[in-house]
């Protein structure tokens, strides 16, 4: 005889009864998704900032405020008695640009190196290669990397900084020379250019470590030593906290709204599971006459529950991940926006959705089971 | 086999008590085909319910094979029920999404050789992969049947098994309950003495008392 399921194994009620279990199955996975990819898409806010100003990790940069004499002194200030091995110190000249953010336009920072400078630069953000040519010392030409043309939809011969352009303002049209082939952002032009162009000769200077994993113990350590100064620092952690900071409010309201999401839903689901429940009243009965526990039923009702929640959330994730690819692919990647489609953050918040549904339909089964009379079945007087 | 011993059922209606059964002595042996008469809201079938365990009587013992049922919990009474018993109630009550050979192996899944002759005998063989909307209502009261003869009970409880029944398939059913239940016990409720012709004693009852046995 071949192998035979039991006939009230839970698969076997699922699978024949297909029109009331892929319906609730559907719904359960709308709410996951929906909720995943809210948190996805909101988190990739702030991962889209984060990774605009990556490239800051690599270094610590200081620049003076009010007096621009003051940038030797703050450099042997944080090059003295360092906690860790400093390989390199450059002075740089900048300007600024802006580059498109999912909220909007956000300043990024243009630096001119001198030549070595500029190829030790490179190396240290892990460049590859460069398409076009390097700029020209004096002369108004940059280059960008991969992530930024693609951000702002250029390529060589364009010109990105302008004089009559407020945002990206410069004193004569730089010309965009090259592309660095690197996933990192980043704005590079030559020192002499902006030396000989800006009228307050401001001096920033980049620190970087020998290794690249003391960079943030060095950074630490420079924060609390200018503390109170007249120097601004930019450090990778200072932007990943602020930008953290920045949506404290945002991911407060997201977590109000998802709790009351998840609450309406559940209470749905667990009046929907109470209708099919009720609908099964007969076959409960007549099981229940013929010799199984109300405990065989409530467990095998419950396993019914949960195979349909697990699956829904399951399918659930799935959904939100193919959705987040086809937005990633579509929307974020050609603009350079960064977005996680397996974002952990956004998959735990998603948590919630089976376990209140679980919660719910176990209280429902409990109590239809409870206090249930398989005779009301069996004398018609429930039909 | 099965004994009641001053059994009575009450029930309230408000203040007033209702006998549904009043002081029951009844002793059912081994193999014994026993008719239950009465007409409608006599008792019957709440004195069946309370032979097999699926009623608590409010007063006296219901006893099986000497052994108390008020001392079994649900638990072990449904483990009874499962094994010891079979049941055939006024509807034919099966589940619609299981074929007729699934339905009958609800009661249990190791038997599908016993539930294959059964429905050969049944004259259902043909039918087996049917699910019950595709059978007429003499053939679902047949499955019923094969369902309640499939482990082979030591009792079979049928409440007015052929309510539902024109009388040709419902001679059909009792017959088939009768010739199939082997040394099995058969306690049948019914308003149609007709149906219990073949039986070997026959209780009268009315106002929830045995009038006649």
């Amino acid at each position: 005889m071949p192998r035979f399921a039991h006939p009230l194994s839970p698969t076997i009620f699922l699978r024949r009864n297909a029109g009331k279990t892929v319906p609730l199955i559907a719904v359960i996975s709308l709410a996951v998704m929906l909720v995943q990819s809210i948190i996805a898409l909101i988190n990739s806010i702030p991962l889209s900032i984060q990774t605009i100003y990556r490239y800051t990790d690599r270094f610590l940069g200081v620049s003076p405020r009010l007096d621009p004499t003051l940038t030797p002194v703050f450099v042997k200030e944080l090059t003295t008695k360092p906690p860790v091995e400093i390989e390199r110190v450059i002075l740089c000249r900048g300007s600024g640009a802006q580059v498109k953010s999912i909220v909007g336009k956000w300043p990024f920072a243009v630096m001119g190196f001198e030549k070595d400078d500029l190829e030790y630069y490179l190396k240290r953000q892990g460049y590859t290669g460069i398409t076009g040519r390097r700029p020209v010392d004096g002369e108004p030409e940059m280059m960008v990397s991969t992530a930024v043309a693609k951000n702002l939809n250029v390529k060589i011969g364009d010109v990105i900084l302008k004089p009559d352009d407020s945002d990206n303002f410069s004193r004569h049209p730089v010309k965009l020379v090259g592309i660095i082939q690197c996933d990192r952002w980043l704005m590079v032009s030559n020192k002499k250019y902006f030396a000989d162009t800006q009228p307050i000769p401001i001096d920033f200077a980049l620190i970087f470590t020998k290794k690249l994993a003391d960079q943030p113990i060095y950074d630490k350590w420079a924060l609390g030593k200018m503390k109170g100064k007249f120097a601004q620092l930019f450090a990778y952690s200072e932007i990943e906290k602020e930008s953290k900071k920045m949506f404290e409010v945002l991911y407060k309201i997201i977590d109000a709204v998802i709790g009351i999401l998840v609450l309406v839903i559940s209470i749905m689901m667990g009046m929907l599971m109470n209708i099919y429940q009720t609908q099964r009243l007969v076959e409960f009965g007549l099981l229940q006459a013929i010799g199984h526990t109300k405990k065989q039923l409530f467990k095998r009702v419950l396993t019914e529950s949960v195979i349909v929640i697990v699956g829904g959330w399951f399918c659930g994730l799935v959904a939100a991940r193919g959705l987040l690819m086809l937005l990633k692919s579509n929307l974020m990647d050609p603009q350079g926006f960064a977005l996680d489609v397996g974002d952990p953050m956004a998959m735990s918040y998603t948590a919630p959705v089976p376990v209140a549904i679980l919660l719910i339909a176990f209280g429902t089964i409990w109590l239809r089971f409870r206090k249930f009379d398989p005779v009301a079945v069996v004398e018609r007087r429930i039909v | 086999m099965v004994e009641a011993v001053d059994v009575s059922l009450i029930y309230h209606d408000h203040d007033r008590e209702v006998f549904a059964c009043r002081d029951i002595n009844l002793e059912i042996g081994k193999g014994e085909f026993v008719g239950i008469l009465g007409p409608s809201g006599s008792g019957k079938s709440s004195l069946l319910y309370l032979l097999s365990g699926l009623k608590n009587p409010t007063r006296g013992d219901i006893r099986f094979n000497g052994v108390s049922m008020s001392s079994l919990n649900d638990t072990e009474r449904a483990q009874m029920r499962l094994q010891k018993f079979g049941f055939v109630f006024q509807q034919p009550y099966l589940l619609g999404y299981l074929t007729a050979f699934e339905n009958i192996l609800t009661v249990n899944q190791n038997l599908q050789e016993r539930a294959k002759s059964l429905l050969e005998d049944l004259g259902l063989s043909e039918k087996m992969n049917r699910y019950p909307h595709e059978l007429s209502g003499g053939e679902r009261q047949r499955v019923c049947v094969a369902r309640a003869l499939v482990n082979s009970p030591e009792v079979i409880f049928a409440d007015e098994p052929t309510a539902a029944l024109d009388h040709i398939n419902g001679e059909l059913v009792v017959d088939m309950l009768n010739r199939h239940r082997n040394d099995g016990s058969l306690v049948m409720v019914t308003h149609d003495p007709a149906m219990i012709k073949d039986s070997n004693r026959i209780l009268v009852i009315s106002d929830g008392t045995i009038t006649r046995n």
